[in-house]
């Protein structure tokens, strides 16, 4: 019991957004028995995700502080998660709302299993305790076999949803015995007192860095970095469309969070002036280095390789960017920390809207693999096509778009550690990137259709979203002020 | 010297003693092969074709989870009822919290139809 630490009652009015989701949960099941029109539970779930998205901003205003005694916290880098996550999971919902595969299907448990994966999520934002953070990774792994095995009657999305449940299990047994060794050598769950512990020289520093290793696979395969990635190709072409999307962008970020409050605040210390220091003698950062060099690496390399289904593409390239990401975890200091909070918003305004650009295209042609966008700017997918264009050159990193800037406060905040291998590397890959990110254009724009790939038409619903999407991806690009200042701002983690 | 190393040598003298007893029947052991003994053993009848391509039904998977749902959740119930006065209204509040989730849970599944078994 940490004194400090709020008890269950009093925790309880800082828990607002995660008590309606879990009520709107428990909601949408008993809706379900009774509505027979399957888009309302949508709309319920709509609504719910743009009140915790309120809700969840509400709290900046509010003080930090650690509660259910100590095993969660509400600091403002659990906030700064807690929006993008809401956020990520809105969109999904909105995606959903407009997506063949989704209505085809037309069951409400859906609706009530996205939000719960959210709840999870949210958890895993804001958990300081190792059994607290394992439960919410578990509860989002459950939850996203379910999701991705959504469509019941589809071979594909029936394998992917088994890869992942075999994939996950096993990352997910190897993480929990990791944790079991870091239990024994700090005697404690906790983030804090595992630091403490590691502070005063307890543990010896092969084990702990055995200990690491081992809890790292759990952390890595949620985010899809190296060598736990295999999961990601596979699922993310199986899944239905509106699912692939909350897995690259939502639970991508969850992981981030939580991999980082971990390793930021139980594995290092905080020297002032935004600086940190390893703690427990295990050189971590050194490690997240080469998993970060060689997963950017993998991911683009794979991708160039892959020539036929444009979300297996997309998978590499989420692989490629969890290793940009981990580029600002590696340099140890606020700089990385905000490029990588910053780089995360971004990497959800593209990436979630290239993800939309494939369920327009597959709504209207059934088609995911290359040659169904061949031409689609002159068949009636010029908006998609040049949205699509958008997205893709700031996944690449070109000026003027957000993920230009993006980039360039990760590979500042790499260049300024002096760590330029990593850098060079870096650049290489973004030049590598523009291979695959660059054919999927001359697709769409320099090859004429053959005419048999059949005309994209676009709703309002889906335009809205797309166009909200491509807007946030060129604003940010030119006026990224208020959102770096806002990642710097959430980069603070509660010292209770 | 490390306390542990007897379990070291325990374990060595484990692996050293099974293996010699594999090894040695592996090696001295007579070996007659013939197609009765390599046949599948299936109460001494003689089998009645391949074993692939046979499918039978696994309905009584869910069945046997949501009883390890309602089962767990007596298990928790039991240390709950033993602090059950000191834990006081705060307690009896969770506690029906919980119940009530999990009575939504159930009446999902029946509504939905998981409880039949056709």
């Amino acid at each position: 019991m940490e004194p400090s630490a709020l008890g269950n009652v009093a925790s309880l009015a800082y828990s607002l957004p995660e008590i309606v989701l879990g009520a709107a949960v428990v909601l949408l099941f008993l809706l379900d028995l009774v509505v027979t029109r399957k888009e309302t539970l949508g709309d319920v779930a709509l609504v719910t995700l743009a009140l915790v998205v309120v809700l969840s901003a509400r709290l900046l205003w509010g003080d930090s502080a650690a509660l259910y005694n100590g095993a969660v916290v509400v600091d403002g880098f659990a906030l700064f998660f807690k929006l993008l996550l809401a956020l990520a999971a809105f969109a999904t919902v909105w995606m959903s709302l407009g997506s063949r595969e989704i209505q085809k299907n037309g069951t409400g448990e859906y609706w009530a299993v996205l939000l719960a994966s959210t709840l999870g999520l949210l958890f895993m934002a804001s958990s300081t305790n190792l059994l607290m953070a394992y439960l919410a990774l578990e509860f989002v792994s459950l939850t996203s076999y379910v999701l991705s095995g959504f469509m019941r009657h589809s071979r594909r999305a029936s394998e992917a949803s088994l890869k992942y449940l075999i994939y996950g299990g096993v990352a997910s047994g190897t993480m929990i015995y990791g944790m079991s060794w870091v239990y024994g050598l700090a005697g404690s769950l906790d983030f804090r007192a595992i630091h403490t512990a590691l502070m005063s020289g307890q543990g010896a520093a092969l084990p702990l860095y055995v200990a690491l290793l081992l809890t790292l696979a759990g952390l890595g395969y949620k985010v899809a970095a190296f060598p736990f990635h295999m999961w990601a190709p596979d699922v993310y072409q199986g899944a239905p469309i509106p699912v692939t999307a909350f897995l690259a962008v939502g639970s991508k970020a969850a992981g981030f969070a939580l991999m980082i409050r971990f390793f930021f605040t139980a594995m290092a210390q905080s020297v002032g002036a935004g600086v940190y220091q390893l703690v427990g003698g295990v050189d971590w950062s050194q490690l997240i280095l080469v998993l970060s060099m060689v997963t950017m690496t993998f991911g683009n390399l794979a991708a160039v390789a892959q020539q036929g289904n444009v979300k297996r593409l997309l998978a590499y390239s989420s692989i490629a960017h969890a290793g940009y990401m981990l580029m600002g975890f590696a340099v140890l200091n606020d700089d990385g920390l905000r490029a990588m909070l910053f780089y995360l918003t971004v990497y959800y305004l593209m990436n979630l809207g290239a993800f939309v650009v494939v369920m327009l295209v597959a709504n209207s042609t059934g088609r995911e693999d290359l040659a169904g966008y061949r031409g689609l700017a002159w068949r009636g997918g010029a908006l998609p096509a040049v949205a699509m264009a958008i997205f893709l050159f700031s996944l690449t990193g070109l000026p003027p778009l957000a993920g230009f800037v993006g980039k360039f406060y990760l590979f500042a905040a790499v260049v300024e550690k002096q760590l330029y291998l990593l850098a060079v590397v870096g650049v290489l890959n973004s030049v590598v990137s523009l291979v695959y990110y660059a054919r999927i254009v001359r697709t769409m724009f320099l090859e004429q259709p053959t005419g048999g790939e059949g005309v994209v038409a676009v709703d309002w619903h889906n335009g809205l979203l797309l166009g909200l999407l491509t807007i946030g991806t060129l604003v940010l690009g030119v006026a990224w002020g208020p959102l770096i200042d806002f990642a710097g701002r959430s980069t603070h983690f509660l010292a209770y | 010297m490390n306390p542990y190393i007897a379990l070291l040598i325990s374990f060595a003298l484990c692996a050293i003693v099974a293996g010699i007893m594999c090894g040695a029947s592996w090696l001295l052991g007579p070996k007659v092969e013939n197609k009765a003994k390599s046949e599948i053993f299936e109460t001494g009848n003689p089998p009645l074709g391949s074993i692939r391509g046979i499918r039978f039904p696994v309905k009584f998977y869910l069945t046997a989870i949501l009883f390890v749902v309602f089962d767990i959740e007596v298990v928790f119930m039991y240390p709950w009822a033993v602090v059950f006065r000191r834990l006081g209204w705060m307690g009896l509040g969770e506690m029906a919290v919980f119940v009530a989730v999990l009575a939504v849970g159930l009446a999902y599944v029946w509504r939905v139809g998981a409880l039949e078994w056709d």
